[in-house]
Protein backbone atom coordinates (compact mmCIF):
# COMPACT_ATOMS: atom_id res chain seq x y z
CA UNK A 1 0.00 0.00 0.00
CA UNK A 2 1.30 3.43 -0.92
CA UNK A 3 0.96 6.95 0.44
CA UNK A 4 -1.99 8.93 -1.26
CA UNK A 5 -0.47 12.02 0.19
CA UNK A 6 0.69 14.63 -2.05
CA UNK A 7 3.17 17.34 -1.12
CA UNK A 8 2.65 20.90 -1.92
CA UNK A 9 5.85 22.71 -2.06
CA UNK A 10 4.60 25.93 -2.42
CA UNK A 11 2.38 25.54 0.63
CA UNK A 12 4.99 24.77 3.00
CA UNK A 13 6.06 26.83 5.93
CA UNK A 14 8.82 23.87 7.36
CA UNK A 15 7.10 24.91 10.50
CA UNK A 16 7.58 20.66 10.80
CA UNK A 17 4.03 19.93 12.46
CA UNK A 18 3.32 16.68 9.80
CA UNK A 19 6.81 15.67 10.68
CA UNK A 20 5.50 15.72 14.28
CA UNK A 21 2.02 14.41 13.59
CA UNK A 22 3.02 11.02 11.93
CA UNK A 23 3.01 7.63 13.85
CA UNK A 24 4.93 6.14 11.99
CA UNK A 25 8.36 8.31 11.29
CA UNK A 26 7.07 8.21 7.72
CA UNK A 27 7.63 12.30 6.73
CA UNK A 28 11.18 14.04 6.78
CA UNK A 29 12.38 17.12 5.87
CA UNK A 30 15.23 16.89 3.41
CA UNK A 31 16.78 19.76 1.30
CA UNK A 32 14.09 22.35 3.04
CA UNK A 33 11.09 19.86 1.44
CA UNK A 34 9.34 17.20 2.74
CA UNK A 35 9.82 13.85 2.22
CA UNK A 36 7.11 10.91 2.42
CA UNK A 37 8.44 7.15 2.58
CA UNK A 38 5.89 5.34 1.12
CA UNK A 39 6.57 2.07 2.67
CA UNK A 40 6.07 3.47 6.31
CA UNK A 41 3.10 5.83 5.60
CA UNK A 42 -0.30 4.49 7.11
CA UNK A 43 -2.70 6.75 4.82
CA UNK A 44 -4.13 8.08 8.31
CA UNK A 45 -4.06 11.33 7.52
CA UNK A 46 -2.96 12.99 11.02
CA UNK A 47 -0.29 15.19 9.11
CA UNK A 48 -2.50 16.87 6.66
CA UNK A 49 -4.41 17.54 9.66
CA UNK A 50 -1.41 19.12 11.72
CA UNK A 51 -0.96 21.34 8.52
CA UNK A 52 -2.74 24.60 8.66
CA UNK A 53 -1.31 25.66 5.37
CA UNK A 54 -3.12 22.95 3.33
CA UNK A 55 0.49 21.89 2.02
CA UNK A 56 -0.44 17.66 2.45
CA UNK A 57 -4.07 16.07 0.82
CA UNK A 58 -4.76 13.30 0.09
CA UNK A 59 -5.40 12.55 -3.72
CA UNK A 60 -8.01 10.26 -5.19
CA UNK A 61 -9.28 9.54 -8.92
CA UNK A 62 -10.66 12.24 -10.28
CA UNK A 63 -14.26 11.61 -12.79
CA UNK A 64 -12.80 11.66 -16.05
CA UNK A 65 -11.40 8.46 -15.76
CA UNK A 66 -15.26 7.13 -16.19
CA UNK A 67 -14.07 7.68 -19.42
CA UNK A 68 -11.49 4.82 -19.59
CA UNK A 69 -14.10 2.02 -19.45
CA UNK A 70 -16.84 0.57 -21.10
CA UNK A 71 -19.14 -0.11 -17.98
CA UNK A 72 -18.81 1.85 -14.90
CA UNK A 73 -20.13 1.11 -11.38
CA UNK A 74 -19.76 3.07 -7.81
CA UNK A 75 -19.70 1.78 -4.55
CA UNK A 76 -21.50 3.46 -1.73
CA UNK A 77 -20.10 2.65 1.91
CA UNK A 78 -22.34 2.98 4.54
CA UNK A 79 -20.24 5.82 6.17
CA UNK A 80 -21.30 7.62 3.05
CA UNK A 81 -25.32 7.20 3.62
CA UNK A 82 -25.53 8.53 6.76
CA UNK A 83 -25.68 11.82 5.93
CA UNK A 84 -29.22 11.07 4.55
CA UNK A 85 -31.64 11.13 6.95
CA UNK A 86 -34.10 9.39 5.25
CA UNK A 87 -34.50 6.53 2.76
CA UNK A 88 -35.78 8.61 0.28
CA UNK A 89 -33.03 10.69 0.60
CA UNK A 90 -30.14 8.10 0.42
CA UNK A 91 -32.18 7.59 -2.93
CA UNK A 92 -31.82 11.15 -4.17
CA UNK A 93 -28.03 10.72 -2.83
CA UNK A 94 -27.67 7.50 -4.94
CA UNK A 95 -30.10 9.08 -8.23
CA UNK A 96 -27.24 11.78 -8.57
CA UNK A 97 -24.33 9.83 -8.24
CA UNK A 98 -25.57 7.70 -10.88
CA UNK A 99 -25.85 11.15 -12.78
CA UNK A 100 -22.42 11.54 -12.56
CA UNK A 101 -21.96 9.06 -15.50
CA UNK A 102 -21.98 5.48 -13.56
CA UNK A 103 -24.05 2.75 -15.30
CA UNK A 104 -24.87 1.50 -11.94
CA UNK A 105 -24.81 2.62 -8.49
CA UNK A 106 -24.22 0.06 -5.70
CA UNK A 107 -24.51 0.27 -1.93
CA UNK A 108 -22.41 -2.78 0.17
CA UNK A 109 -23.92 -2.43 3.44
CA UNK A 110 -24.44 -5.85 3.15
CA UNK A 111 -21.02 -7.41 2.33
CA UNK A 112 -20.05 -4.64 5.59
CA UNK A 113 -22.47 -6.63 7.93
CA UNK A 114 -22.06 -9.90 6.76
CA UNK A 115 -17.70 -9.29 7.46
CA UNK A 116 -19.06 -7.74 11.03
CA UNK A 117 -20.64 -10.91 11.55
CA UNK A 118 -17.64 -13.25 9.98
CA UNK A 119 -15.22 -11.10 12.57
CA UNK A 120 -17.28 -11.76 15.13
CA UNK A 121 -17.91 -15.19 14.78
CA UNK A 122 -14.18 -15.82 14.26
CA UNK A 123 -13.51 -14.11 17.68
CA UNK A 124 -16.01 -16.02 19.88
CA UNK A 125 -14.56 -19.43 18.45
CA UNK A 126 -10.99 -18.62 18.64
CA UNK A 127 -9.35 -20.07 21.74
CA UNK A 128 -7.48 -17.71 23.58
CA UNK A 129 -6.53 -14.02 22.88
CA UNK A 130 -8.81 -11.12 21.97
CA UNK A 131 -8.63 -10.53 17.99
CA UNK A 132 -8.71 -7.53 16.45
CA UNK A 133 -11.20 -6.56 13.93
CA UNK A 134 -9.67 -5.87 10.38
CA UNK A 135 -12.62 -3.29 8.66
CA UNK A 136 -9.91 -0.28 8.75
CA UNK A 137 -6.83 -0.16 6.64
CA UNK A 138 -4.89 2.64 9.58
CA UNK A 139 -5.41 -0.03 12.46
CA UNK A 140 -3.76 -2.88 10.18
CA UNK A 141 -1.14 -0.95 8.86
CA UNK A 142 -0.38 0.76 12.82
CA UNK A 143 -0.28 -3.15 13.83
CA UNK A 144 2.46 -3.77 11.73
CA UNK A 145 4.57 -0.84 11.93
CA UNK A 146 4.20 -0.34 15.65
CA UNK A 147 3.04 -3.23 17.03
CA UNK A 148 4.66 -6.47 15.25
CA UNK A 149 3.74 -8.33 18.41
CA UNK A 150 -0.40 -8.49 17.56
CA UNK A 151 0.19 -9.08 13.70
CA UNK A 152 -1.13 -12.91 14.37
CA UNK A 153 -4.32 -11.28 16.07
CA UNK A 154 -5.64 -9.52 13.22
CA UNK A 155 -8.61 -11.16 11.96
CA UNK A 156 -7.66 -12.68 8.12
CA UNK A 157 -10.77 -11.04 6.65
CA UNK A 158 -10.49 -8.46 3.69
CA UNK A 159 -11.89 -5.43 3.40
CA UNK A 160 -15.88 -4.43 2.13
CA UNK A 161 -14.54 -2.68 -0.66
CA UNK A 162 -12.56 -5.58 -1.87
CA UNK A 163 -15.03 -8.19 -1.13
CA UNK A 164 -18.33 -6.18 -2.88
CA UNK A 165 -15.48 -4.94 -6.20
CA UNK A 166 -14.84 -8.97 -6.18
CA UNK A 167 -18.48 -9.74 -6.52
CA UNK A 168 -19.34 -7.26 -8.95
CA UNK A 169 -16.16 -8.15 -11.30
CA UNK A 170 -17.52 -11.52 -11.28
CA UNK A 171 -21.45 -10.70 -12.25
CA UNK A 172 -20.51 -7.69 -14.83
CA UNK A 173 -17.91 -10.68 -16.91
CA UNK A 174 -19.73 -9.98 -20.27
CA UNK A 175 -20.10 -5.84 -19.75
CA UNK A 176 -16.33 -5.13 -21.28
CA UNK A 177 -13.87 -3.28 -19.82
CA UNK A 178 -15.74 -2.51 -16.35
CA UNK A 179 -14.33 0.18 -14.08
CA UNK A 180 -14.60 -0.11 -10.61
CA UNK A 181 -14.83 3.16 -8.48
CA UNK A 182 -15.28 3.44 -4.59
CA UNK A 183 -16.48 6.20 -2.79
CA UNK A 184 -14.28 7.05 0.24
CA UNK A 185 -14.72 8.57 3.09
CA UNK A 186 -11.31 8.97 4.52
CA UNK A 187 -7.58 8.69 3.07
CA UNK A 188 -6.93 5.52 4.28
CA UNK A 189 -10.05 3.42 2.19
CA UNK A 190 -8.62 5.87 -0.86
CA UNK A 191 -5.30 3.44 -1.18
CA UNK A 192 -7.16 0.82 -1.48
CA UNK A 193 -7.85 1.15 -5.35
CA UNK A 194 -5.17 -0.02 -8.47
CA UNK A 195 -4.76 3.79 -9.80
CA UNK A 196 -3.35 6.34 -9.48
CA UNK A 197 -1.10 4.86 -6.85
CA UNK A 198 -0.24 1.51 -8.77
CA UNK A 199 -1.61 -0.89 -5.64
CA UNK A 200 -1.79 -4.05 -8.14
CA UNK A 201 -3.24 -6.19 -5.67
CA UNK A 202 -6.51 -4.21 -5.15
CA UNK A 203 -9.80 -5.31 -7.21
CA UNK A 204 -11.02 -1.92 -7.54
CA UNK A 205 -9.93 0.36 -10.22
CA UNK A 206 -10.38 3.64 -8.48
CA UNK A 207 -11.28 5.30 -4.98
CA UNK A 208 -12.86 8.96 -5.27
CA UNK A 209 -12.56 11.52 -2.41
CA UNK A 210 -16.11 12.13 -1.71
CA UNK A 211 -15.00 15.95 -0.80
CA UNK A 212 -14.05 16.36 -4.32
CA UNK A 213 -16.89 14.81 -5.86
CA UNK A 214 -19.66 16.54 -3.49
CA UNK A 215 -19.77 20.23 -5.67
CA UNK A 216 -21.08 17.57 -8.45
CA UNK A 217 -23.17 15.70 -6.50
CA UNK A 218 -24.87 18.60 -4.90
CA UNK A 219 -25.89 19.60 -8.18
CA UNK A 220 -27.72 16.31 -9.25
CA UNK A 221 -29.53 16.61 -5.83
CA UNK A 222 -33.54 16.28 -6.15
CA UNK A 223 -33.50 15.32 -9.39
CA UNK A 224 -34.51 12.37 -8.97
CA UNK A 225 -34.71 9.02 -7.07
CA UNK A 226 -33.50 5.17 -7.31
CA UNK A 227 -34.99 2.65 -4.96
CA UNK A 228 -32.82 1.92 -2.01
CA UNK A 229 -32.59 -0.33 0.84
CA UNK A 230 -29.71 -1.21 3.21
CA UNK A 231 -28.25 -3.47 6.06
CA UNK A 232 -28.68 -2.82 9.45
CA UNK A 233 -25.38 -4.56 10.70
CA UNK A 234 -24.12 -2.77 7.66
CA UNK A 235 -24.80 0.50 8.28
CA UNK A 236 -23.80 0.09 12.25
CA UNK A 237 -20.60 -1.25 11.55
CA UNK A 238 -19.29 1.61 10.80
CA UNK A 239 -19.87 3.64 13.99
CA UNK A 240 -18.86 2.15 17.32
CA UNK A 241 -21.56 3.45 19.39
CA UNK A 242 -23.84 1.33 17.17
CA UNK A 243 -22.01 -1.44 16.53
CA UNK A 244 -23.79 -4.98 18.63
CA UNK A 245 -22.63 -4.49 21.92
CA UNK A 246 -21.71 -7.25 24.37
CA UNK A 247 -19.15 -8.00 27.38
CA UNK A 248 -16.95 -9.67 24.93
CA UNK A 249 -16.59 -7.06 22.42
CA UNK A 250 -14.64 -3.90 22.80
CA UNK A 251 -14.85 -0.89 20.49
CA UNK A 252 -13.26 2.30 20.83
CA UNK A 253 -12.57 5.46 18.30
CA UNK A 254 -9.84 8.26 18.60
CA UNK A 255 -6.34 7.74 17.38
CA UNK A 256 -4.80 8.14 21.34
CA UNK A 257 -6.93 5.81 22.41
CA UNK A 258 -6.42 3.28 20.15
CA UNK A 259 -2.37 2.90 20.60
CA UNK A 260 -3.69 2.98 24.70
CA UNK A 261 -5.56 -0.37 23.48
CA UNK A 262 -3.20 -1.94 21.56
CA UNK A 263 -0.62 -0.92 23.95
CA UNK A 264 -2.69 -3.23 26.55
CA UNK A 265 -3.46 -5.64 24.17
CA UNK A 266 0.45 -6.36 23.93
CA UNK A 267 0.68 -7.46 27.81
CA UNK A 268 -2.05 -9.88 27.00
CA UNK A 269 -4.19 -7.75 29.19
CA UNK A 270 -7.51 -7.54 27.42
CA UNK A 271 -7.61 -11.47 27.19
CA UNK A 272 -11.00 -10.84 28.54
CA UNK A 273 -12.54 -9.61 25.34
CA UNK A 274 -12.90 -11.29 22.23
CA UNK A 275 -12.99 -8.92 19.91
CA UNK A 276 -11.46 -5.66 19.45
CA UNK A 277 -12.74 -3.62 16.89
CA UNK A 278 -10.86 0.13 17.04
CA UNK A 279 -11.41 3.51 14.81
CA UNK A 280 -8.04 6.03 14.30
CA UNK A 281 -11.18 8.38 13.43
CA UNK A 282 -13.61 9.70 16.22
CA UNK A 283 -17.01 8.33 15.92
CA UNK A 284 -15.20 5.98 13.67
CA UNK A 285 -15.89 5.57 9.83
CA UNK A 286 -18.19 7.92 9.74
CA UNK A 287 -15.79 10.75 11.33
CA UNK A 288 -13.61 10.13 8.14
CA UNK A 289 -11.97 13.40 6.95
CA UNK A 290 -13.06 13.08 3.89
CA UNK A 291 -16.39 13.45 4.73
CA UNK A 292 -18.28 16.91 4.42
CA UNK A 293 -21.09 16.27 7.46
CA UNK A 294 -20.02 16.62 11.44
CA UNK A 295 -20.00 13.12 12.72
CA UNK A 296 -21.35 14.36 16.03
CA UNK A 297 -24.55 15.34 13.83
CA UNK A 298 -24.64 12.54 11.12
CA UNK A 299 -24.83 10.04 14.25
CA UNK A 300 -28.37 10.78 14.85
CA UNK A 301 -29.21 9.97 11.10
CA UNK A 302 -27.97 6.09 11.83
CA UNK A 303 -31.08 5.75 14.20
CA UNK A 304 -33.83 6.49 11.55
CA UNK A 305 -32.15 4.34 9.06
CA UNK A 306 -31.71 1.34 10.44
CA UNK A 307 -35.40 1.34 11.90
CA UNK A 308 -35.73 1.26 7.73
CA UNK A 309 -33.39 -0.95 6.47
CA UNK A 310 -34.56 -4.61 6.27
CA UNK A 311 -31.55 -6.14 4.28
CA UNK A 312 -29.97 -9.13 5.23
CA UNK A 313 -26.63 -8.99 5.43
CA UNK A 314 -24.64 -10.82 2.64
CA UNK A 315 -24.00 -14.74 1.96
CA UNK A 316 -21.01 -14.76 0.60
CA UNK A 317 -18.89 -18.00 0.69
CA UNK A 318 -15.60 -17.88 3.46
CA UNK A 319 -13.32 -17.65 0.72
CA UNK A 320 -14.08 -14.69 -0.93
CA UNK A 321 -13.60 -12.59 2.37
CA UNK A 322 -10.50 -14.43 3.80
CA UNK A 323 -7.63 -13.15 3.15
CA UNK A 324 -4.05 -14.04 4.27
CA UNK A 325 -2.58 -10.51 3.24
CA UNK A 326 -3.14 -8.64 6.39
CA UNK A 327 -0.84 -10.42 9.11
CA UNK A 328 2.55 -10.64 7.01
CA UNK A 329 5.43 -8.57 9.06
CA UNK A 330 8.59 -7.20 7.42
CA UNK A 331 11.17 -9.35 8.00
CA UNK A 332 14.72 -8.70 9.88
CA UNK A 333 16.62 -9.80 8.26
CA UNK A 334 19.85 -9.00 10.55
CA UNK A 335 21.48 -11.38 12.88
CA UNK A 336 21.35 -10.72 16.67
CA UNK A 337 24.97 -9.72 16.32
CA UNK A 338 23.96 -7.28 13.58
CA UNK A 339 21.09 -5.80 15.81
CA UNK A 340 22.90 -5.03 18.78
CA UNK A 341 26.00 -3.43 17.23
CA UNK A 342 24.05 -0.73 15.00
CA UNK A 343 21.20 -0.70 18.42
CA UNK A 344 24.77 0.46 20.31
CA UNK A 345 25.97 2.92 17.75
CA UNK A 346 22.80 4.57 17.49
CA UNK A 347 22.36 5.05 21.43
CA UNK A 348 26.68 5.77 21.20
CA UNK A 349 25.33 8.92 18.50
CA UNK A 350 22.21 9.55 20.80
CA UNK A 351 24.24 10.67 24.16
CA UNK A 352 25.80 13.20 22.15
CA UNK A 353 22.46 14.49 20.47
CA UNK A 354 20.20 17.58 23.02
CA UNK A 355 17.42 14.92 23.50
CA UNK A 356 15.03 17.53 22.82
CA UNK A 357 12.75 16.00 19.35
CA UNK A 358 12.63 19.49 18.34
CA UNK A 359 12.58 17.71 14.74
CA UNK A 360 14.67 20.83 13.45
CA UNK A 361 17.19 18.85 11.42
CA UNK A 362 14.28 17.05 9.30
CA UNK A 363 13.91 14.33 11.68
CA UNK A 364 11.16 13.07 14.16
CA UNK A 365 13.07 12.82 17.15
CA UNK A 366 16.56 12.35 18.06
CA UNK A 367 16.58 8.76 18.09
CA UNK A 368 15.76 9.01 14.38
CA UNK A 369 18.46 11.67 13.78
CA UNK A 370 21.03 8.76 15.44
CA UNK A 371 19.99 5.83 13.44
CA UNK A 372 20.34 8.31 10.21
CA UNK A 373 24.22 9.35 11.50
CA UNK A 374 24.82 5.60 12.40
CA UNK A 375 23.66 4.94 8.41
CA UNK A 376 25.75 7.62 7.27
CA UNK A 377 22.66 10.00 5.67
CA UNK A 378 23.37 12.34 7.85
CA UNK A 379 26.49 14.29 10.28
CA UNK A 380 26.29 15.55 13.53
CA UNK A 381 26.61 18.98 12.41
CA UNK A 382 23.32 18.70 11.21
CA UNK A 383 21.38 18.95 14.73
CA UNK A 384 20.90 22.76 14.57
CA UNK A 385 21.53 22.67 18.59
CA UNK A 386 24.50 21.07 18.46
CA UNK A 387 25.94 23.19 15.68
CA UNK A 388 24.96 26.36 17.31
CA UNK A 389 26.48 24.86 20.64
CA UNK A 390 29.74 24.56 18.40
CA UNK A 391 29.36 28.64 17.33
CA UNK A 392 28.99 29.40 20.74
CA UNK A 393 31.83 27.97 22.39
CA UNK A 394 33.96 29.00 19.45
CA UNK A 395 32.96 32.70 19.75
CA UNK A 396 33.64 32.14 23.51
CA UNK A 397 37.26 30.73 22.94
CA UNK A 398 37.96 34.30 20.59
CA UNK B 1 29.41 -14.30 27.38
CA UNK B 2 29.61 -10.35 27.96
CA UNK B 3 26.59 -8.25 28.85
CA UNK B 4 26.04 -5.34 26.00
CA UNK B 5 23.23 -3.64 27.02
CA UNK B 6 22.21 -3.09 31.08
CA UNK B 7 19.43 -1.35 32.33
CA UNK B 8 17.62 -0.74 35.70
CA UNK B 9 14.21 0.21 36.89
CA UNK B 10 12.58 1.21 40.35
CA UNK B 11 9.37 0.20 41.30
CA UNK B 12 7.41 1.44 44.16
CA UNK B 13 5.22 -0.44 46.60
CA UNK B 14 1.51 0.16 45.84
CA UNK B 15 2.11 2.73 42.74
CA UNK B 16 -0.74 1.70 40.86
CA UNK B 17 -0.66 4.86 38.77
CA UNK B 18 2.63 4.25 36.93
CA UNK B 19 2.06 0.38 36.97
CA UNK B 20 3.09 -0.96 33.61
CA UNK B 21 5.74 2.14 32.91
CA UNK B 22 8.48 -0.65 33.78
CA UNK B 23 7.56 -2.87 31.26
CA UNK B 24 6.38 -0.33 28.72
CA UNK B 25 10.51 0.89 28.75
CA UNK B 26 11.71 -2.77 28.77
CA UNK B 27 9.72 -3.55 25.69
CA UNK B 28 10.17 -0.37 23.80
CA UNK B 29 14.16 -0.94 24.42
CA UNK B 30 13.97 -4.62 23.08
CA UNK B 31 11.97 -3.42 20.13
CA UNK B 32 14.18 -0.39 19.63
CA UNK B 33 16.92 -3.50 18.93
CA UNK B 34 14.66 -5.08 17.06
CA UNK B 35 13.98 -8.25 18.74
CA UNK B 36 11.81 -10.47 17.25
CA UNK B 37 7.94 -9.74 18.26
CA UNK B 38 7.31 -13.30 19.16
CA UNK B 39 9.79 -13.51 21.52
CA UNK B 40 9.14 -10.10 22.42
CA UNK B 41 5.71 -11.18 22.97
CA UNK B 42 6.33 -13.59 25.68
CA UNK B 43 9.11 -11.14 27.09
CA UNK B 44 6.13 -8.54 28.23
CA UNK B 45 3.84 -10.67 29.16
CA UNK B 46 6.05 -11.64 31.75
CA UNK B 47 7.67 -8.19 32.52
CA UNK B 48 4.60 -7.16 33.19
CA UNK B 49 3.49 -9.72 35.50
CA UNK B 50 6.21 -9.56 37.18
CA UNK B 51 5.94 -6.03 37.57
CA UNK B 52 2.79 -5.72 39.24
CA UNK B 53 3.81 -8.63 41.63
CA UNK B 54 6.15 -6.20 42.87
CA UNK B 55 3.27 -3.50 43.27
CA UNK B 56 0.48 -5.18 45.09
CA UNK B 57 2.41 -8.13 47.30
CA UNK B 58 5.85 -6.87 47.72
CA UNK B 59 7.16 -3.40 49.04
CA UNK B 60 8.50 -2.36 45.37
CA UNK B 61 11.62 -3.35 44.22
CA UNK B 62 14.22 -2.94 41.30
CA UNK B 63 13.83 -4.62 37.78
CA UNK B 64 17.44 -5.11 35.93
CA UNK B 65 17.34 -5.46 32.41
CA UNK B 66 20.68 -7.38 30.56
CA UNK B 67 21.33 -7.89 27.49
CA UNK B 68 23.97 -10.67 26.68
CA UNK B 69 26.31 -10.99 22.93
CA UNK B 70 25.11 -14.56 23.06
CA UNK B 71 21.59 -13.46 22.09
CA UNK B 72 20.44 -14.19 25.89
CA UNK B 73 18.06 -11.13 27.60
CA UNK B 74 18.15 -12.07 31.63
CA UNK B 75 15.07 -10.07 33.72
CA UNK B 76 15.71 -9.97 37.38
CA UNK B 77 13.09 -9.05 39.93
CA UNK B 78 14.71 -8.14 43.13
CA UNK B 79 12.46 -6.76 46.15
CA UNK B 80 12.74 -6.50 49.51
CA UNK B 81 10.58 -8.57 51.37
CA UNK B 82 8.16 -9.68 52.99
CA UNK B 83 8.79 -12.95 50.28
CA UNK B 84 6.14 -15.97 49.33
CA UNK B 85 4.93 -17.94 52.25
CA UNK B 86 3.96 -20.92 49.85
CA UNK B 87 5.64 -20.71 47.08
CA UNK B 88 4.04 -24.39 45.94
CA UNK B 89 0.56 -22.42 46.53
CA UNK B 90 2.22 -19.50 44.55
CA UNK B 91 2.32 -21.44 41.63
CA UNK B 92 -0.93 -23.47 41.86
CA UNK B 93 -2.81 -21.55 39.06
CA UNK B 94 -5.69 -19.40 40.38
CA UNK B 95 -4.63 -18.74 43.99
CA UNK B 96 -3.75 -15.32 45.09
CA UNK B 97 -3.09 -13.21 47.77
CA UNK B 98 -4.13 -10.10 46.35
CA UNK B 99 -5.78 -7.44 48.31
CA UNK B 100 -9.38 -5.85 47.68
CA UNK B 101 -7.93 -2.94 46.42
CA UNK B 102 -5.90 -4.25 44.29
CA UNK B 103 -8.99 -6.95 42.91
CA UNK B 104 -10.69 -4.11 42.50
CA UNK B 105 -8.32 -2.65 40.13
CA UNK B 106 -8.41 -5.72 37.72
CA UNK B 107 -5.25 -7.32 39.47
CA UNK B 108 -4.55 -10.50 41.51
CA UNK B 109 -6.43 -13.44 39.16
CA UNK B 110 -3.63 -15.98 40.66
CA UNK B 111 -2.37 -16.16 37.58
CA UNK B 112 0.56 -14.57 37.52
CA UNK B 113 3.52 -16.51 38.49
CA UNK B 114 2.23 -19.58 36.20
CA UNK B 115 1.85 -17.49 33.17
CA UNK B 116 5.54 -15.76 34.07
CA UNK B 117 6.75 -19.46 34.14
CA UNK B 118 4.76 -20.63 31.05
CA UNK B 119 6.38 -17.94 28.69
CA UNK B 120 9.91 -17.98 29.90
CA UNK B 121 12.20 -19.93 28.86
CA UNK B 122 14.40 -20.61 32.04
CA UNK B 123 12.23 -19.37 35.39
CA UNK B 124 14.45 -19.23 38.52
CA UNK B 125 12.75 -17.69 42.30
CA UNK B 126 14.62 -17.29 45.59
CA UNK B 127 12.59 -16.21 48.41
CA UNK B 128 12.66 -15.69 51.65
CA UNK B 129 11.47 -12.95 54.30
CA UNK B 130 13.75 -10.51 53.90
CA UNK B 131 13.29 -10.76 49.89
CA UNK B 132 12.16 -12.28 46.70
CA UNK B 133 14.44 -12.83 43.43
CA UNK B 134 13.26 -13.91 40.17
CA UNK B 135 15.12 -14.85 37.82
CA UNK B 136 13.93 -15.10 33.67
CA UNK B 137 16.23 -15.73 30.50
CA UNK B 138 14.74 -15.59 26.70
CA UNK B 139 16.99 -16.61 24.27
CA UNK B 140 16.52 -13.62 21.22
CA UNK B 141 18.28 -15.32 18.57
CA UNK B 142 17.79 -18.78 17.31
Amino acid sequence: MSSVVTYTLSRCVKCMKCVKACPSGALTMENSRINIRHDRCLNCGRCITACHNQGLLAKGSTLDDIKCYDYTVAMIPSALIHDCSSLGEAGELFYAIKMLGFDEVVDITAIEGQLMQEAQLLAESSPESSLISSVCPVINRLIETNYPMLLNSVVPLNYPSEVAAKQIRRRTKDKGNVGIFNFCECEAKLALAKYPYGNKQYEVDHSLAIVDIFPKIKQNMHQGSIPVEFCREGLQSCNPAMMLQKPEYLTADGFDKVNNILGLAEFQLLNQFKLLTLFPCFNGCIGGHLLWGNSYLTKNNIHALTDTSRKKPAEIEFDDLYTADLSKSADDKRSFQEKMEFFSKVNEQLEKLPGYDCSACGMQTCRNMAEEIVRGNKTINDCRIHAAMKEKVKHAGK
Amino acid sequence: MSVILHKVYVVERDDYANAGMVSSSVKQTLAQIGIDPKILRNIAVACYEAEINMIIHAYGGAVSLDVSDDGIIHLVFKDPGPGIPDLEKAMTPGWSTASEKARAMGFGAGMGLVNIKRVSDTFDIKTSPSGTTLTLTFKASI
